[in-house]
């Protein structure tokens, strides 16, 4: 019995118009590099060399990122998705781990590791940066194992069992190829997250403790207005990730649909999309919030969910809207003094550790409340900037084959390449005539755009096309359409996006808020990220750092489970179709 | 010889709004030689109850066994056809026949030569190389009982195997279905059918084991006396057929007077 062998069907697999896509990037930068900067292509082409080898140790973190989140994944997902008991705690710790901005973690990474290995300088911040990396990559892997192997049909699962097939066997016929197909694609995923927060993670430590990398490389470019190698590293990194996609993803990924399969018993179905499926795993683990913390934090969070549906559906009675905001403003008032009791907590036990604070830093620390604000409303701006964009883009390329054939491809090279690349350019050229907030808001919206385009997009295909002709039948048009089945039908899809924007938004904060390279400071506006960064650079800093970090976790902990998760579940129960 | 006993079985599930009883105080045999088929309403636990025989699942109360020896565990000796075909996408047609034989640990060209004789038992010559997607319904559901065949089991059970077809195919598989068991050559010794259509159980098997809405018992065993072939249009399978819907639809009394000397069990 032959056995056909995967590997033979291999072939790396080169799309011309990619490519060109791919190449549009440098070019259009070039173009205004040249025109604007007076950098020439001799120029570029002498750096080219020095660029190879930063995105060369680069690339080589993605690596040992990603091979450890593949054995994490495969290891984790497995053992949950198989035994009952160990589900019941692992999946609700990785469900919040996940929500939690890792890249606030850095400052603090970089902080313990080089603690662990003073003598070797580098050590420290590279095991810090793979360390940051892995675990931003490994939860959607985890959580892709684990749904591909809860999601396998049960009857496939019942064959298994009633062959008596267990073990190794088990897991070479029935598991294993389950979690192909979303392997490859959360792969993919976790590529280009992990370019985009490690590049951020470069440049974070441009200045204090020199990651050599291609974040690095543009940073100091930039820093010293030097275009052609700014050009010379982008150039470097668009060929790399343009390579990966021709020799590694796209193939794989063709591979991989040899492991697709629909529950539809005869002829052909339509096999769902595989989404970035958060919302799986939302709803799992509110099931698992024991009762009376549900019931409590509905008291807080019902006047919010009434708040936010108000934009599906029209607020029938002004009091109603008054009653809510009330709420929300005394919620408010009530999370300031549960910030400030935590911030009070944290700076007496660092008292015991390290000895009295000095009364600057004090004074900064019981300013977080404020700072915390002053960034939630950059990111929720930024938000709102997304939302623009990304619903009506989202709404036409989906509805227009003809525009999403070459829409789309254009959106994917672009999402594809890590926005952080471009964030020493914006902070170095661009300040002078946005602002200091604006550029942040700027770089937010790019850390932010993707998840909430990519998800609506999912959104608006999967509207059931029986639907729509129902609407049609009855002689639904434009903003009526819109409005009765559109953005309904989406809605889920547009939290889901929203949780997954916010979070990428919260990650982004560490360098969209402050930057410091060489002598000057480029870019410094009130908010928890700042105040993070400002913690770590400084001299006796350590307390703020910590105390931000933790004011930064703890809210963004908070806000999902009274705003997104209980929103999330009122989504799923209004708008499901089964 | 009896090869499955079922001896009071109840069969229920915890749900939200408490307990929910599928099936109570169910029992019956099925003998060397026996095609059985399970007819009922939905929802009556047939499929339950045809996973509980296999030791997929295990009864609330009673006992379930094979050959004297309680099933309290998955029964090697059983092999089951799917509703909906339960084929691995990414395994061949010979992949899936092969299925259960790899998990018995039998050496590979033992392995070869059992794939090719149940593939062209079941028409499948041709299609080995093929995945399922490929296939038609008929073909898909060829490939499940071969799969089932291709371990030599006692017992074939088979869940439903003709709803997901269309009524051409599913035709066409039941004469199929009937060649296969008529050959004394081709396991199995018994065969338990579930299904929901009536008509298909009185045209395949020897005995029909009526089930009443959940909670289910059994209503009655209807023995099915008429010589394979059978004619559809004939007076005496009207009757059984007409016998077996009133007792699903009535719980008890059939619409006609019964016939002579055909007695419900």
């Amino acid at each position: 019995m032959a056995e056909t062998d995967p590997a033979r069907a291999y072939l790396p697999s080169f799309s011309a118009r990619s490519a060109a896509l791919y190449l549009a990037i440098p070019t259009f930068l070039g173009a205004i590099g040249i025109a604007g900067y007076g950098s020439t292509l001799d120029g570029i082409a002498r750096l080219l060399p020095t660029a190879t080898i930063d995105v060369g140790f680069s690339f080589v973190r993605m690596c040992a990122a990603y091979a450890a989140s593949l054995g994490f994944a495969l290891a984790y997902g497995y053992y949950a998705a198989t035994h009952r008991t160990g589900e019941r705690v692992m999946i609700p710790i990785l469900d919040i781990l996940q929500s939690v901005p890792i890249l606030g973690f850095f400052p603090v990474a970089i902080y313990f590791f080089v603690g662990l290995t003073p003598a070797v300088s580098w050590l420290g911040p590279n095991i810090a940066s793979v360390f940051l990396i892995f675990t931003s990559m490994s939860w959607n892997m985890v959580f892709g194992v684990y749904e591909s192997v809860k999601n396998l049909p049960s009857e496939l699962k019942e064959a298994a069992d009633t062959f008596g097939l267990r073990g190794g066997l088990r897991f070479r016929r029935v598991l294993f190829p389950a979690t192909v197909n979303r392997l490859v694609y959360n792969s993919v995923l976790s590529w280009t997250g992990g370019w985009f927060f490690l590049v951020e993670a470069e440049i974070f430590t441009t200045n204090t403790s020199p990651l050599r990398g291609i974040g690095s490389f543009l940073s100091l470019s930039a820093s010293a207005h030097n275009a052609d190698a700014f050009l010379a590293g982008i150039l470097v990194l668009i060929v790399v990730i343009a390579l990966l996609d021709f020799a590694v993803w796209r193939p794989l990924g063709r591979l991989a649909e040899r492991f697709r399969y629909d529950t539809s018993p005869s002829g052909e179905g339509a096999v769902p999309e595989p989404t970035r499926d958060h919302a799986g795993r939302f709803h799992r683990a509110a099931a698992y919030v024991t009762r009376g913390v549900r019931t409590s934090v509905s008291w807080i969070s019902t006047p919010l969910v009434q708040l936010a549906s108000i934009t599906v559906r029209p607020v029938r009675r002004p009091s109603e809207f008054q009653r809510s905001v009330f709420y929300y403003l005394a919620l408010g008032a009530i999370l300031v003094v549960v910030w400030l009791m935590m911030i009070a907590i944290t700076v007496a036990v660092f008292r015991v550790y390290t000895g009295p604070i000095s009364g600057s830093v004090r004074h900064q620390i019981l300013l977080l409340p404020l700072a915390m604000g002053a960034s939630a409303l950059r990111i929720t701006a930024a938000y709102a900037f997304c939302l623009a964009i990304a619903l009506p883009l989202a709404i036409f390329l989906a509805r227009r084959p003809r525009a999403s054939r070459v829409g789309l491809p254009i959106v994917e090279v672009v999402a594809s390449f890590p926005a952080t690349a471009l964030f020493p350019v914006i902070i170095f050229e661009l300040i002078p005539y946005m602002g200091a907030e604006g550029a942040s808001v700027l770089m937010l919206l790019t850390g932010m755009m993707w998840y909430l385009f990519f998800n609506l997009l999912a959104g608006v295909r999967s509207l059931a096309p029986d639907l729509e002709e129902a609407a049609r039948s009855f002689g639904l048009k434009g903003r009526q359409f819109f409005r009765r089945v559109l953005l309904p039908g989406i809605f889920p899809a547009l939290v889901t996006g929203s949780i997954t924007a916010f979070g990428g938004g919260w990650n982004t904060m560490i360098v969209a808020e402050y930057l410091h390279v060489g002598t000057s400071r480029s870019l410094s506006v009130l908010g928890i990220g700042q105040q993070i960064d400002i913690g770590y650079a400084e001299v006796g800093g350590t307390p703020l750092m910590v105390a931000a970090l933790f004011t930064l976790v703890a809210s963004v902990i908070v806000i999902n489970e009274v705003i997104w998760k209980p929103l999330y579940r009122r989504a799923a129960d209004r708008f499901r179709y089964d | 010889m009896t090869l499955i006993g079922i001896q009071h079985v109840d069969k229920s599930f915890p749900s939200r709004h408490g307990t929910i009883t599928i099936m109570q105080d169910i029992s019956f045999d099925v003998k060397d030689a026996d095609f059985l088929a399970i007819v009922g309403p939905s929802g009556c636990g047939k499929s339950t109850l045809l996973r509980l025989i296999q030791g997929l699942d295990r009864p609330t109360a009673g006992r379930v066994e094979f050959r004297g020896k309680p099933v309290d565990r998955v029964c090697a000796q059983m092999a089951m056809v799917f509703q909906s075909f339960a084929l691995y996408p990414w395994l061949t047609v010979a992949q899936n026949v092969a299925f259960g034989l790899e998990a018995l640990d039998w050496p590979a060209d033992r392995i070869a030569t059992q794939v090719e004789r149940y593939v062209s038992v079941t028409g499948l010559d041709g299609f080995q190389e093929a995945y399922p997607r490929e296939l038609s319904g008929g073909m898909r559901q060829r490939v499940g009982l071969a799969r089932a065949l291709a371990v030599e089991p006692a017992v074939l059970l088979m869940d439903e195997p003709f709803s997901a077809l269309d009524a051409l195919t599913a035709e066409s598989l039941r004469e199929e279905i009937l060649q296969l068991w008529t050959d004394p050559q081709l396991p199995p010794e018994a065969v338990v059918l579930v299904t929901h259509n009536i008509e298909e159980a009185i045209q395949l098997a020897d005995r029909v084991i009526v089930m009443s809405r959940r909670p289910s018992h059994v209503l009655a065993e209807v023995a099915i006396d008429l010589p394979r072939p059978r004619d559809r249009k004939s007076p005496a399978f009207y009757e059984l057929t007409d016998r077996v819907y009133s007792l699903i639809t009535e719980g008890g009394t059939p619409m006609s007077a019964p016939p002579e000397g055909k007695p419900a069990a």
